[in-house]
């Protein structure tokens, strides 16, 4: 499996602060990533890099293969929905698909007429009087229907109600499981991920904190609680998360490969949201090195 | 690209069309009654001295109609239709697509940013350029009449169009139109590039414009070719307006000159024998009675006093047309080229 996009050292900043920070990064082909970290971690900044909407400051980006977006043929293997899904708010929703058809090779007109259908869209709407949902939809297909290999989604869902989100990623993961395709998407709510995701990275203050499959993750993740010990104490091999104490007792979110022996602990499974929100507190605890800053330019 | 380009630009442009296209209407309903009017008045063809006074009277039968009013009308139309088109097509161009974060959305798509900015510039540019330059031709042609008898009047009340080196006139005739749309829009659109919002790029776009318009005819035009040099006798001028002070102070400023009809004069003013410039009369013609009187002028002449004239000669009018909208095209290129380099490079 080659990587779909991966990242040395990659930094960007912003005068003088920093959105995103040595990033090295390897995202295989072939999966749903979930790209998640507080608002202002670099996700957007990491996703604008990755589509050449921005260029780094240090460090390289590749994206399937070649430095973003040099050519009309590296742009059209890319596929990308923007924050708040942007679309031309004069424009009715036919035009957009006329625009994709103008602007995209590969252009799948059959596909955006069906997905359009599909979900109920007027043609004739102006985009600026859909709703958040359905622009969404508009926007997610117009850069489907392009026949990417890679799909970037900055935070499809943010501005959704919940019964629209399910609805969005329900009709993400069909389009992806038709066309094979690589999709990466930020959010900054674990719980939107948790179903879709079988990949996930997690940003922290412009940092990565952990990247992995999702089965990996949460299988060499583990609560440990028993009575109160020092987390210093622990075999070698098992690296501390986070951990909390109460006067008599210790609860620990441990990562390690090997099975946890001591009969002292009560090992339970960690659910991906707690894994997370681990890694983010675990960041925050370190103290806020880097400014965050959330690109909205 | 082209489609989203005109699919963007349709609205702006049909409007810009359908004005015009009122416009020569109007020009063509009176056209024909102002060209039989000016057959009528017996310019064509006339001999000597005649000419000024059939032309000042066909001047004042038009003054009374409908004709000044459209013959203002077009000249100010031309004059301003740059300036609107930098504001409401340059400026918002690429700046609406920031405001909105279209701009996401268009450079993701398989076509370079490159490309998508050359198709903007030049569609939106070229129809720029055409429609300011259509304008001013139909007023030319409709106007022909009009500045024919203005240029031989000896006395005109018509309100604008008494020479082609007038900074309105020159600005609306010929094809320096071509060259102030093509830059207006490009600073326009640049404007929108570096600002990123439409609203504060169109307010600099008009004070930029607005400025630089203003510093063309008075600064600038005035050097382009060298100006010449020459002297007339103080009797070769029929009219001659001065300024007479305190102390036998005078000045005069002459506005043609009579060996070159025509001519766009920059500055005059009286010089003695050695061609020193004077203002102040001699001893002998100082005497307060004399100071104004008919008898004054001939006094001063008789000491050698001259009017100086420094002028750029009617030939040059079309030099000066080129030179000028040459500037215009070439500062339009690098604002352009400007554009590419920012938004290719520093981006998001």
């Amino acid at each position: 499996m080659t990587a779909v996009l991966e990242a040395h050292g990659l930094g960007k900043r912003y005068r003088r602060l920093w959105a995103l920070a040595d990033c090295t990064l390897s995202i295989p082909a072939g999966h749903v990533v979930g790209l998640v970290g507080p608002n202002g971690a670099g996700k957007t900044t990491l996703l604008s890099l990755a589509t050449g909407l921005l260029a780094p400051t240090t460090g390289t980006i590749e994206v399937l293969g070649g430095p973003p977006p040099a050519s009309p043929a590296q742009l059209a293997r890319v596929g990308f929905v923007a924050q708040d899904a942007p679309v031309y708010a004069g424009l009715p929703v036919t035009d957009h698909l006329r625009l994709g058809a103008h602007l995209n090779p590969g252009w799948d007109a059959e596909l955006a007429r069906d997905r359009i259908e599909r979900l109920d869209l007027d043609p004739g709407q102006k985009a600026g009087k859909l709703s958040g949902g359905q622009r969404a939809q508009l926007a997610l297909t117009l850069a489907i229907a392009k026949r990417p290999e890679l799909l970037l989604l900055d935070e499809p869902v943010a501005s959704l109600d919940p019964l629209a989100r399910r609805e969005f990623l329900q009709d993400l993961m069909e389009s992806v499981a038709e066309q094979e395709l690589s999709v990466v998407l930020s959010s900054h709510l674990v719980a939107d991920l948790e179903r879709v995701c079988d990949y996930l990275i997690v940003l922290v203050g412009s940092r990565v904190r952990v990247a992995g499959p999702v089965e990996e993750l949460l299988a060499t993740h583990h609560l440990l609680s028993g009575p109160r010990r020092d987390p210093d104490t622990l075999p070698a091999g098992q690296q501390v998360i986070s951990a909390s104490h109460t006067d008599r007792q210790s609860t620990l979110l441990v990562r390690t490969s090997d099975p946890v022996l001591d009969p002292a602990w009560t090992v339970s499974e960690v659910g991906l949201e707690d894994l997370v929100l681990a890694y983010m507190s675990q960041a925050a605890g370190r103290g806020r090195r880097n400014h965050h800053l959330e690109v909205q330019k | 690209m082209i489609w989203l380009t005109w699919r963007q630009f349709r609205a702006q442009a049909v409007t810009a069309i359908a004005a015009l296209a009122a416009f020569a209407v109007l020009l063509a309903v009176t056209g024909p009654h102002l060209a039989s009017l000016y057959g009528a008045s017996g310019i064509t063809g006339c001999h000597g001295g005649s000419c000024g006074q059939l032309a000042s009277n066909f001047l004042s039968q038009l003054g009374t109609g409908i004709y000044p009013v459209v013959y203002v009308l077009g000249i100010a139309g031309i004059v301003l239709a740059p300036a609107v088109i930098g504001i409401f097509w340059g400026a918002p161009l690429i700046a609406r697509e920031f405001e909105a974060g279209t701009f996401r959305l268009a450079w993701t798509q398989s076509v370079t940013r490159t490309r998508w900015l050359a198709v903007k510039l030049t569609l939106a540019g070229l129809v720029a350029m055409a429609v300011t330059e259509a304008l001013s031709l139909i007023q030319s042609w409709w106007g022909a009449p009009i500045g024919q008898a203005a240029r031989l009047a000896t006395t005109s009340s018509f309100p604008l169009g008494m020479s082609p080196f007038s900074p309105l006139d020159f600005a609306a005739h010929g094809i320096v139109p071509l060259g102030y749309a093509a830059f207006a829009f490009t600073l326009g659109v640049t404007a929108g590039v570096l600002l990123r919002r439409a609203i504060p790029a169109m307010a600099i776009t008009l004070a930029v414009f607005a400025a630089i318009q203003v510093a063309m005819p008075l600064g600038i035009r005035p050097h382009l070719f060298p100006p010449k040099n020459a002297t007339a006798a103080i009797s070769s001028f029929t009219s001659l307006p001065t300024q007479i002070g305190p102390d036998g102070t005078f000045a005069f400023s002459v506005d043609y000159l009579p060996s070159q009809p025509g001519a766009w004069i920059l500055s005059s003013g009286a010089v003695n024998a050695a061609g020193q410039p004077v203002g102040t009369s001699p001893a002998a013609c100082k005497s307060g009675a004399l100071a104004g009187s008919p008898a004054w002028t001939p006094c001063l002449a008789s000491h050698g006093i001259r009017i100086a004239v420094s002028y750029q000669p009617t030939r040059r009018y079309w030099p000066l047309q080129w030179t000028e909208t040459a500037i215009y095209l070439v500062l339009a290129l690098v604002l352009a080229g400007y554009c590419f380099r920012r938004l290719g490079r520093r981006v998001s």
